[in-house]
């Protein structure tokens, strides 16, 4: 062993991590003892747009002030659609636009009977952590039709105690 | 077992290996946010067996070789799922916060810079050297250990072990860190 082995051994045992943040371990408990559990939705709007292929939903997602959103509509007008092929493979592409950079925020995408998401078989609801950099992140969705049901995509986005949710309207053809 | 039975057995069985989850969890993905959700999603599949679990004689051993395996098996969804322009490689008051030791400012400053190269070495490894080099080298894993977490076999983990370092001290004398 020579000196650079040495170095490098010291190094390797003083590389860091960071310590979980604060109230992490309750919020896991927790969460994961309120598995399948759905969340209370608040409606906040969006806006989408999408074709058969690909689709994009943008939501203005903001630590304060509403960001100029070109297509905002209300909460109750018709959601967005998008039209995907059964038994295809299908990108669904979701924009989120934030004002600032965003860690630890949640988000959530619950999907119609009928319909799933790549690489999660059988499951309706998935959420994950993630960070947000300023400006539009985009996180395209794999989204296959089993049936020809259809029926609407929810997804939310929580950070802190803020949230937005959007709806799209899952069409098969 | 009712229901706030069950979430307080929960929580009495695993607060004690917490720590030891969500070190193991940031090892083994290198980001805040995907550790937390690796650790999130061991957490919501653990209490779904909360009654094996209970058999289980060391359940640390247990949660953290099913951490692993989700971690083999999520990483691909990780990927795909990942928002495409999230960038974590800049986060240095989380990763490199808390260096023990030396008091003296100009010392810190360049143990901060090196460790920053060895986290740049790092990501230049392959994941299964990276894994191996972290759990050994930086965590205390013994070889046994990695082997009964990962169900590699021991001569395959001292091969990468020794490859890592080798690749690692390659990249840090090229990059002037050792000299």
């Amino acid at each position: 062993m020579d000196r650079f082995d040495n170095e490098l051994q010291d190094l390797l045992r003083d590389y860091p991590m960071p310590d979980a943040r604060a109230g992490f371990y309750d919020e896991a408990l927790l969460r994961a003892a309120q598995e399948g559990a759905r969340r209370t939705r608040n409606r906040w709007l969006v806006t989408g747009f999408g074709s058969a292929i690909a689709a994009g939903i943008a939501i203005w997602f903001l630590s304060g002030v509403l960001m100029t959103a070109p297509t905002l509509t209300a909460p109750d007008a018709d959601i967005p659609g998008v039209t995907i092929a059964l038994e295809q493979t299908n990108t669904v592409n979701l924009v989120f636009a934030s004002a600032s950079r965003l860690d630890s925020a949640t988000l959530t995408v619950v999907l119609p009977e009928g319909i799933e998401l790549a690489g999660f078989p059988g499951q309706r609801e998935i959420s994950w952590e993630t960070s947000l950099n300023e400006g539009k992140n985009l996180l395209p969705l794999k989204l296959i039709a089993l049936t020809p049901a259809g029926g609407e995509l929810y997804a939310r986005l929580v950070h802190n105690n803020r949230d937005r949710e959007f709806r799209l309207r899952v069409d098969v053809s | 077992m009712s229901i706030p039975d069950e979430n307080a057995v929960f929580e009495r069985l695993l607060r004690p290996h917490l720590d030891r989850l969500y070190r193991l969890a940031w090892r083994l993905t290198g980001s805040k946010a995907e550790a937390e959700d690796l650790f999130q999603e061991l957490l919501i599949k653990a209490f779904g067996k909360l009654d094996q679990l209970l058999r289980i004689e060391e359940p640390g051993s247990w949660l953290c070789r099913v951490m692993y395996n989700l971690f083999i098996d999520e990483r691909r969804r990780f990927t795909r799922r990942r928002m495409t322009v999230v960038d974590e490689s800049h986060l240095p008051e989380d990763g490199f916060a808390g260096v023990a030791g030396n008091s003296d400012p100009a010392h810190d400053n360049e143990r901060l810079q090196q460790l920053e190269r060895l986290g740049r070495a790092l990501a230049q490894l392959s994941e299964e050297h990276r894994i191996v080099v972290l759990l050994h080298d930086t965590e205390g894993y013994k070889i046994t250990e990695i082997q009964e977490l990962t169900g590699v076999p021991e001569g395959t983990i001292k091969s990468r072990l020794h490859r890592a370092r080798a690749r690692l001290k390659e990249i840090l004398i090229a990059d002037g860190t050792f000299s």
